[in-house]
């Protein structure tokens, strides 16, 4: 009893209990401010975007000659460019109980067309549906389906991501596709199972955020089924997630705050294949890094590395589902259960006016770099721009200079020419918020 | 003895009200700040307002007291997001926070338990007899 008070003295101490509204996304999509926020808050934001590529056939192997999955518009992958409403959310938030600031909530609605809608059936799914309860200094605990603790381009909200596309590496390392089978069964396309995990899950967060003089430290577990969201658990395993971030404040608040951010954060689980390659398999994944906004320019940078359960692309590259040139396969999703995989990415952002900012990306990502014939390596160089309208509505323009390669095999063989036919994509956006 | 505590603490805040306002014997102007909304923004708003016109006015040429009744209230909970805003209002400028008893019962009773009060935070009888007596004294309402 004597400790616990001590213990509650201390947490008092270290300032919990106060608002924190900031780019700590942790408190941004978690909690409300005490006793300021609304019972029911409307908001929302909408996508629409055309992107593009040249539309290289696949150059070599059994698919020769058909349509290249890395070059098709996602997520229908029937066309090489188009309009897409890629996002249109629309959800509430608040504190259900205004008096009680010790109880607020977060729902998030997903109407747009892209891998959470198009899995699983159905063109509306809800993204967040969670609860967080303040009531213990120095442990807040949410509740329900919400962004897991992890990656900054997972973890950051969605509408003020600086790029239309994800890095290579969070798309196909972090980004989980959900599959019944590793891929190998020839007559068997292996399409997802469900939404995409939409770095996502459903299960129970404790976390918090202490402030000390200009700093900030934050720190989430969390506890989920690790079957991605809309849907129960498929086997007995969790996912376990850790988290933390310090923050060097400067000025402002918001998602755009200006600060540094210093962050780690790892993630545990296991997958259940129930079809080829059936079993139970390790996915792990852990990453570090940084980001900073200050005056004029920003920047980030970040390393991942995985373990087990790697998104492999298609059979030679060809849409899923596709029959080879033979007739004797159809082209299936892969999945390399046992394979590991890392890469990172480093970017910056200059305001040259007070509506125009400037960007350029530069990400890698080395595929199952522990097996050999399997090693894929995808350098992407990125320019955009960004146009602000206002503080809610913007246009967002980016040219990305696409490079894969298989580095264990010659560059006259079969994967080379085929990874030679990734095009440059180009990509436009607007984006408002409501 | 309970109802003689009630009367002395009652003394104890209108005297309290009253040291306030002799507190800035060289203002030019007084105001009174309403908040009786629940939007949140409303919040910032007034403390805005306050903050703006001790800007413009100086320290000591302006008189201000924020009476908050209603879901107003919520502005002078102890843990209300803008505590800090609150405070430095207080304490740097002479800005005068007062809380309706009548919200504070209902609150309470709703909440199921009293409602925590910010320090600054002085109760009065009822929110708009407050607001009335400050016009009396020649204080301008101001609702933002």
């Amino acid at each position: 009893m004597k400790f616990s008070k001590i213990a509650l003295a201390a947490v008092a101490a270290l300032g919990l209990g106060t608002s924190v509204q900031a780019a700590n996304w942790l408190a941004l999509q978690g909690t409300e401010p005490d006793n300021a926020a609304e019972r029911a808050k409307l908001w929302g934001f909408i996508q629409p975007e055309y992107q593009v590529t040249d539309d290289t056939p696949i150059q070599a192997g059994p698919w020769a000659g058909q349509r290249a999955l890395f070059n098709q518009q996602r997520p229908d992958l029937r066309s090489t460019g188009g309009f897409n409403i890629l996002r249109a959310r629309f959800g509430v938030r608040g504190q259900g109980f205004p008096l009680d600031s010790g109880v607020n909530y977060f729902l998030l609605v997903e109407t747009g067309n892209n891998g959470i809608t198009r899995g699983g059936g159905g063109n509306l799914k809800v993204t967040d549906a969670s609860l967080t309860l303040n009531y213990i200094p120095g442990a807040r605990i949410r509740v329900g389906q919400f962004k897991y603790p992890g990656a900054e381009e997972g973890l950051q909200a969605i509408h003020v991501f600086d790029y239309i596309n994800f890095t290579t590496v969070t798309n196909q390392m972090l980004l989980e596709r959900f599959f019944d089978g590793d891929g190998s069964d020839p007559q068997n396309p292996n399409r997802p199972n469900g939404p995409v995990g939409a770095f996502r899950d459903i299960g129970v967060q404790v976390f918090d955020i202490f402030k000390r003089g200009d700093w900030e430290h934050s720190y989430a577990f969390m506890v989920g089924n690790g079957n991605g969201i809309t849907r129960g658990d498929n086997d007995d395993n969790k996912d376990f997630y850790a988290y933390w971030s310090s923050e060097r404040i400067y000025a402002g608040k918001g998602a755009r705050r200006q600060e540094l951010k210093l962050f780690a954060w790892l993630q545990s689980g296991k997958r259940t294949l129930t079809a080829a390659g059936a079993g139970e398999y390790d996915r792990d994944r852990w990453g570090l890094g940084a980001t900073y906004r200050k005056g004029k320019w920003r920047g980030a940078f970040e390393y991942m590395a995985g373990d087990g359960m790697i998104f492999a692309g298609s059979d030679g590259a060809a849409v899923p589902g596709s029959l080879n040139n033979a007739g004797t396969a159809v082209a299936s999703f892969n999945m390399l259960p046992t394979a590991k995989a890392d890469g990172w990415y480093a970017h910056v952002g200059y305001m040259a006016t007070k509506k125009l900012e400037l960007d350029a990306r530069y990400d890698t990502y080395n595929r199952a770099t522990n097996i050999a014939a399997a090693e894929r390596k995808f350098d992407t160089f990125t320019l955009g721009a960004q146009y602000f309208f206002n503080k809610k509505a913007r246009f967002l323009l980016n040219y990305e200079f696409r490079d894969a390669e298989a580095p264990n095999a010659p560059a006259t063989a079969g994967p080379n020419k085929i990874l030679g036919g990734m095009d440059d994509r180009l990509s436009a956006q607007f984006l408002i918020i409501f | 003895m309970k109802r003689l505590m009630g009367v002395a603490l009652l003394l104890l805040a209108m005297w309290g009200q009253a040291v306030h306002a002799e507190d800035k014997p060289f203002a030019e102007k007084r105001v009174v700040l309403q908040i009786s909304d629940s939007d949140p923004f409303k919040q910032t708003l007034v403390l805005n307002v306050a903050s703006n016109l001790i800007k413009h006015y100086g320290r000591d040429k302006v008189d201000i007291e924020i009476v908050a009744f209603g879901p107003g209230l919520r502005l002078l909970f102890k843990e209300n997001a803008n505590k800090g805003r609150i405070k430095g209002l207080a304490e740097n400028s002479g800005v005068r926070f007062s809380a309706c008893k009548n919200t504070i019962r209902n609150m309470s009773k709703k909440l199921g338990e009293p409602v925590q009060l910010n320090g600054h935070a002085v109760p009065v009888s009822a929110g708009v007899v407050r607001i009335l007596d400050l016009v009396a004294e020649g204080y301008t309402l101001v609702k933002p």
